[in-house]
């Protein structure tokens, strides 16, 4: 009801239009209206710094308002000492924020959880202590005077002295477009990539995200945004002082972005509005601004966990509008997503090689002297009993693990001790036990997520939409509705993943993997969990890979399923390999049948159990 | 007796038990078998209390204990050592005890219970003050097993306790688990993924497959019958 | 060389105020594997309270010991309110927000009905003219009695986590709940009376700093957290003796760096060491590597 009415808002002709209407009405409002709408439109881009670091990247940050000194301290003293143009100490401050980030990622990128808080809590304390101190440069205490400004008719570009109006189209017409960017690259793969690393790095390492480089990437971008408002706002106030970047404003910063809501487009720009408007309009706010800003710290997580937004706007599209390619329409390349199989010369080459693989943990065998081999479009069981290694040893493959000794050899290449994104790019992907996808993404966002080791376009190509991009993009998506179908999840294909039930989460996972166009998949448990019929789903998707000469290892319990599956089945026990074979052989193995069932040195006792018998 | 009428556990939108019923005479040792994934530790766990049940009841001896906490059922005398050899491995064996005891004990004194936990297995008497995590897995088991009986339970679940231990060792363990049946007359429920090694000291045995009762009877009846193995291998 | 002693010894008084804090964070951190984002506003509510209470003509052992109660009273209710219900979300961006808010909350509560002005701390015991002669130094008394204070505070805690049996449940709660409340333990109980301990010691630490430095405002606090959370990193988060050393280490950095250069730089210097060690050796130096399974 209210969404739907609301809906129009985000309509882009809508937003356009707004646009225009607020550079036109600037001329005929109030000179504090203006400055209001100014400060809006800077805490616009402060709220949306946060919402792409902590929102959409996951990576918390309580001392933001270190970047925005950068960028206002840069920006204003790029001007006053050395005589920059405006465009060129804006783009100075942006460029300076950038670098921060860039360089405060090295250190903050290694850390999680309340650690990051801590840290970004010291990063924006020491920011502010820079600033106090270093009264050469800053002010110190006294501040930064007379920074050029279009208040005091100051502030000239190209031969122009800015008005407040002026700057306020200036601004507006900037803020416009760095919305514009944005909203192309959340929509796009990298933007989508950061999603997956807020899930689970793990997770997004195994479908070929880098985790150091993508936080690199969003810290970069995040402080960019802060350093460019930083710049706008050294110039619209005309002062610097110290406490205008102390903690109450990374606070501030943070409760926009939250109660605006995390993970979205608009919501950071309602959050801005809102705490702009706020403390003007209610004298009760400024006296009791920490009081409040505490409480709703405190409260908004548990109570709106999605912010306004979430409550009242429809929701953010995280892929752009566009008709996937269909075969017809293709530019010579075909709906096929690239790097075709090559035709392979040796019928019997192994696709993998896993040669004497041997990890211990805290002092305990994992896996001890593992040796198996796997050929294109064949299937092996990985079984064994609880604790046996499986896992360890598809982590070990997939690059998660670094073994002790050994070797693991794909393709002819030696991959041992690969990263977990490297070898995924290689073509290997693998699933988890649980089903690590986005929640808040659709089926088919989650499934172009598998996509993204294929994709050719930059990161700078899609933030501009550039036609080559929007064109592989096409491709992509008429791939992923192929997937999707395979899976059997057409009709929930733009159905949030966490309100679907767990099966057919499980088959998302499963698109996500066909998607990626993998050599070899290892999953792990796929069953768990599923249905008769999603088994029979799974059984077919399973064929479908065999058939594309794709190898499979599947981690199982579930023998029946297995039974008319594999090819060969490998048994670990203790991290070491006692069977390996096919199915009826294993079922006669005298070593399978003790590690299950306890065979001869454990035979039943007499009829009431008294006590077992000596060894 | 321990009775399970109806039982549901969920873990989200997964059950991983579905709808069973089991009871456990007092004083006999009852065998739950089945293949990773059954549902043998959620059942053991919703007994215990440390996972809710989603629906139906858990009575001892009429009592209808679904709504106690873990902490409660303990104090009522249930103990319950989980799959993976869990117990502090910071802590001494003589802490360890300590512990089991401290929040639970009606009125003896620990010097007496722990003399009799070090009578029964002498290794630990030399380890006392060792921590527990520099014990070899075998050793343990014992102090698991030990902590969990120091005060006389009525009733001790115990959740794959031979997991990745020597077969000498575990001819230890599952000797003293008899004994104490014998003993104590502790109702004792025992799930192991190693079936004939359950069923050798259990007098009943129920077997599960994802997340129901499939089969259940006398342990020497089940442990000539071929067709458990399907319930395992699938075979 | 006397001046650097001076110091030096200065820097371990104030260091072992920082271990107490660090002891302070790390008991929720034990039971519940968080910490408070908002312990600073408990350390200030103990100060604040302190003189509101004396100034209120309560008398000096009452006050203090009625403000200590109410920094362990509001701790319930932020792990009530501020904790408990984001435990949930398997992440800790909702609870370090939240408590974080907390704070916030408390400091302007405390500004709007008590003024943001800083108010002078009275001298408890002894006062800031009084010194002592150790080994030949002039030593203030009341950093004196700050250390012994804090040193003795730590001892009594490391005795009845070891010998106690509530402090065997709160070591077996913060290693393994599970096995913990099937142990008999309860341990939603042993995990408030963490939390009221926690902001109890913060606020006898917020007692003493005020004592040192003489005033209290409402931003007091804030800085002396993140020292604290610098303290219990450096040792390592949750080893008393890892705070301990980390605090003393900190607080000796803290003043010589403050003496030589300036005290603006003490500060950034601790900032300097947080990050450093978070990024290097995030366990501390006496802290265990956390391993998740995969």
């Amino acid at each position: 009801m209210l969404r739907d009415k609301l809906a129009v808002l985000s309509d882009a002709r809508f937003i356009f239009a707004l646009i225009i209407a607020l550079g036109v009405a600037a001329e005929f409002v109030s000179g504090s209206t203006v400055q209001i709408w100014s400060f809006v439109l800077i805490n616009v881009l402060i709220a949306q710094s946060i919402n792409v670091l902590t929102g959409i990247a996951g990576q918390i940050s309580l001392g933001h308002a270190g970047f925005l000194a950068i960028g206002a301290y840069g920006s204003a003293l790029l001007m006053k000492s050395l005589g920059l143009p405006l465009p060129l100490s804006l783009v100075a401050a942006t460029l300076m924020g950038a670098a921060a980030g860039w360089i405060l990622s090295f250190a903050a990128g290694r850390v999680r959880e309340f650690y990051l808080a801590m840290m970004t809590l010291g990063f924006g304390m020491i920011s502010y202590e820079v600033v106090r101190e270093w009264t050469g440069v800053t002010g110190g205490v006294a501040g930064l005077p007379g920074v050029p400004s279009p208040a005091l008719r100051t502030l000239n570009v190209f031969g122009v002295n800015l008005g407040e109006i002026g700057y306020f189209h200036l601004m507006l017409g900037v803020t416009a477009i760095v919305l514009w960017l944005l909203r192309n690259f959340i929509t796009s793969p990298y933007g989508r990539a950061f999603f997956a690393i807020h899930v689970s790095e793990v997770a997004a390492g195994s479908i070929g995200i880098p985790r150091a480089g993508t936080k690199r990437e969003a810290y970069t971008l995040s402080a960019a945004l802060m350093g460019l408002a930083g710049g706008f706002y050294a110039h619209l106030v005309g002062y610097l002082g110290p406490e205008s970047f102390h903690l109450h404003r990374s606070v501030e910063a943070l409760v926009m972005a939250v109660v605006g809501g995390l993970g979205t487009l608009s919501g950071p720009v309602l959050g801005a509005a809102l705490f702009t408007y706020l403390p003007e309009q209610l004298q009760f706010f400024t006296d009791y601004q920490f009081m409040v800003y505490g409480l709703i710290l405190m409260l908004s997580f548990v109570l709106l966990p999605r912010g306004l937004a979430g409550l009242v706007l429809p929701r953010t599209r995280f892929i752009k509008r566009l008709t996937p390619l269909r075969s017809a329409d293709a530019d010579g390349r075909g709906t096929e997503a690239p790097a075709a199989i090559p035709a392979r010369d040796d019928e019997t080459t192994p696709l993998l090689r896993v040669s004497a693989l041997a990890i211990s943990f805290l002092g305990l065998r994992a896996l001890d002297d593992v040796t198996l081999e796997l050929k294109p479009g064949h299937i092996l069981g990985l079984v064994g009993p609880n604790g046996s290694g499986k896992s360890t040893l598809v982590n070990v493959i997939s690059g998660i693990y670094r073994p002790d000794a050994g070797r693991v050899v794909f393709e002819g290449r030696d991959i041992t001790g690969l990263a977990d994104y490297r070898v995924a790019r290689l073509g290997i992907i693998r699933t988890f036990q649980d089903p690590r996808l986005v929640p808040g993404f659709s089926v088919r966002e989650n499934v172009l997520l598998g996509a993204h080791r294929l994709y050719r376009q930059n990161q700078l190509a899609a933030a501009v939409d550039w036609p080559s991009a929007l064109r592989e993009e096409k491709r992509m998506l008429a791939g992923a509705d192929k997937v999707i179908a395979m899976a059997g999840l057409s009709a929930l294909a733009d159905s949030i993943v966490r309100d679907l039930p767990y099966g057919d989460q499980r088959m998302t996972e499963l698109a996500r993997v066909l998607l990626a166009d993998p050599r070899m998949v290892l999953l792990d448990e796929p069953t768990a969990g599923l249905s008769e019929g999603e088994l029979k789903k799974l059984a077919l998707v399973l064929q479908h890979l065999k058939q594309q000469d794709i190898a499979v290892v599947l981690i199982e319990h579930h023998m029946e399923f297995l039974r008319d599956l594999v090819d060969e089945v490998v048994v670990l026990n203790s991290g070491r390999v006692i069977y390996r074979g096919d199915m009826a052989g294993m079922y006669r193995s005298a070593q399978v049948i003790e590690a299950y069932l306890g065979g001869d040195s454990h035979a039943a006792a007499p009829a009431g159990g008294q006590g077992g018998r000596d060894a | 007796m321990l009775e399970v009428t109806g039982l549901v556990v969920r873990y989200g939108s997964i059950e991983a038990v579905r709808d069973c019923d089991l009871t456990f005479d007092a004083g006999t040792i009852t065998a739950i078998l089945g293949a990773n994934g059954a549902g043998k530790s959620s059942l053991m766990k919703a007994i215990s209390g440390l996972v809710p049940a989603a629906a139906g009841t858990i009575r001892i001896d009429g009592e209808d204990i679904t709504a106690l906490h873990a902490h409660r059922r303990a104090r009522l005398g249930i103990s319950h050592a989980l799959e993976g050899r869990r117990l502090f491995h910071s802590m001494s064996v003589d802490e360890n005890l300590r512990v089991a005891w401290d929040f639970r004990h009606r009125g003896n004194d620990f010097k007496t219970a722990s003399d009799r936990v070090f009578e029964r297995f002498p290794m630990l008497a030399t380890r006392r003050n060792t921590p527990a995590g520099l014990l070899s897995g075998g050793q343990q088991q014992m102090v698991i097993l030990s902590a969990a009986l120091i005060h006389e339970p009525r009733y001790l679940l115990l959740d794959e306790p031979s997991l990745g231990l020597a077969p000498v060792i575990v001819q230890q363990i599952f000797a003293a688990i008899s004994a104490v049946c014998r003993d104590s007359g502790t109702t004792i429920i025992l799930s192991e993924h190693v079936a004939a090694l359950a069923l050798s000291v259990a007098h009943q045995a129920y077997v599960l497959k994802q997340g129901k009762v499939v089969r259940k009877g006398a342990a020497s009846a089940l442990a000539v019958d071929a067709s458990l193995s399907a319930a395992y291998l699938g075979g | 060389m006397e001046f650097t002693l001076q110091l030096a010894f200065a820097g371990v008084c104030v260091g072992s105020a920082y271990a107490l804090i660090a002891m302070g964070l790390s008991l929720t951190f034990w039971t519940t594997r968080t910490l408070n984002f908002g312990q600073g506003s408990l350390l200030m509510v103990g100060a604040v309270a302190t003189v509101a209470l004396l100034g209120a003509g309560v008398p000096a052992v009452a006050a203090v010991a009625l403000a200590i109660a109410l920094a362990g009273a509001l701790m319930v209710v932020a792990e009530r309110v501020a904790i408990r219900p984001l435990l949930k979300s398997g992440d800790s961006m909702g609870w370090v927000v939240s408590t974080l808010g907390f704070g916030l909350f408390l400091q302007g509560f405390v500004a709007k009905f008590y003024g943001s002005q800083a108010i002078a701390f009275p001298s408890l015991i002894f006062t800031s003219l009084d010194f002592v002669d150790v080994f030949g130094i002039q030593v203030s008394a009341q950093y004196l009695a700050v250390l012994t204070l804090s040193v003795a505070l730590m001892v009594a805690m490391e005795i009845f986590l070891l010998r106690s049996a509530w402090g065997r449940a709160v070591r077996a709660v913060s290693h393994d709940a599970d096995v913990a409340a099937l142990a008999g333990i309860p341990v939603r109980r042993v995990v408030v009376l963490s939390f009221v301990a926690s902001g109890a010691l913060a606020g006898v630490a917020g007692v003493m700093v005020a004592q040192i430095t003489g005033t209290v405002d409402p931003q007091f606090g804030f800085n002396l957290m993140v020292l604290g959370f610098v303290a219990a990193v450096f040792g390592g988060m949750g080893s008393i003796v890892g705070a301990l050393v980390g605090g003393i280490a900190l607080g000796v950095a803290e003043k010589l760096a403050g003496g030589f250069i300036s005290t603006a730089f003490g500060d950034a210097v601790a900032f300097a060491i947080l990050m450093a060690v978070l990024a290097i050796r995030p366990q501390g130096l006496f802290g265990r590597r956390e391993m998740t399974k995969v």
